[in-house]
């Protein structure tokens, strides 16, 4: 597992990902298997290692509720970062779109790690405010445009 | 006989009054049988179109295709999203897809 690239353990070298990757217990799951639900408590992040998992939202099509697809996180990508972030709390739900493997890091033991490593906590942090912040401005550019669209067709 | 008389006149007058004020009375109380009639009035005018046929109304799409048209509909603007992250620009920002949502 320690050959795992991530954009969340850019800056650190081979020893001190090694250590930290050492933290994450495997998990693995069947395709259409349930990795999280949205509303429920955060304890943990997850590092993907290999398949893919897709984030969907619930929306109400005809009455009825349908999941639809908002994001797919590939290999290397950090899934359920509201285990690292306040309120703790998963925003979305993940289910394996096909039979994947990830690490999950719970934010106690990456909390003492941090405590102990304060340069790898930096880092690590640091890279982790970066992926939420380029999820930040997809979306927020995802929503101008909805924006924009809903404003042509209203008051075109 | 003149007692007689006046009192004919005096009931056929309080008889009179009693139909007038019985009318008006009913009238007011089928007021509100009329209003179905305002109702249909003031519905637009369908031409023997079957209300599925309206314009503006879009045809109904399995759920299924709905829902692999939104999921692609996501994808093409998650792309452009990221198009617009790499070189932020006003026409990079509303560029247009191909999503089966909006064309």
């Amino acid at each position: 597992m320690t050959d795992v690239q991530s954009d969340l353990l850019k800056g650190l070298s081979e020893e001190e990902t090694a250590r930290f990757l050492a933290l994450g217990v495997p998990t693995r799951l069947a395709g259409r298997q349930t990795l999280f639900r949205l509303g429920t408590e955060a304890d943990r992040a997850y590092l993907m290692v290999r398949g893919r998992i897709a984030l969907t939202l619930p929306i109400r099509i005809r009455g009825a509720e349908e999941e639809v697809l908002v994001d797919e996180m590939q290999p290397g990508e950090t899934v359920g970062w509201s285990g690292l972030v306040p309120p703790h709390r998963f925003t979305l739900n993940a289910t394996a779109a096909i039979d994947s493997e990830l690490l999950g890091f719970s934010r106690a033991s990456v909390l003492d790690y941090f405590a102990a490593h304060p340069a790898v906590g930096y880092t690590v942090t640091r890279n982790l405010a970066g992926v939420i912040g380029h999820r930040l401005q997809v979306f927020q550019t995802m929503w101008l445009r909805e924006m924009q669209r809903v404003v042509e067709q209203r008051y075109a | 006989m003149v007692m007689f008389a006046t009192i004919l006149i005096m009931s056929l007058l309080a008889v009179a009054l009693c139909a007038a004020a019985f009318a008006a009375a009913t009238r007011g109380e089928a007021q509100p049988e009329a209003q179905p009639e305002r109702r249909l009035v003031l519905e637009p005018p369908r031409f023997f179109a079957s209300p599925a046929a309206q314009p503006g109304e879009a045809p109904l799409v399995p759920v299924e295709v709905l829902l692999s048209q939104i999921e692609r509909h996501v994808r093409l603007e998650q792309a452009a999203a990221e198009a617009y992250l790499d070189v932020p620009t006003r026409d990079s920002l509303h560029s247009r897809t191909t999503s089966p949502l909006l064309n």
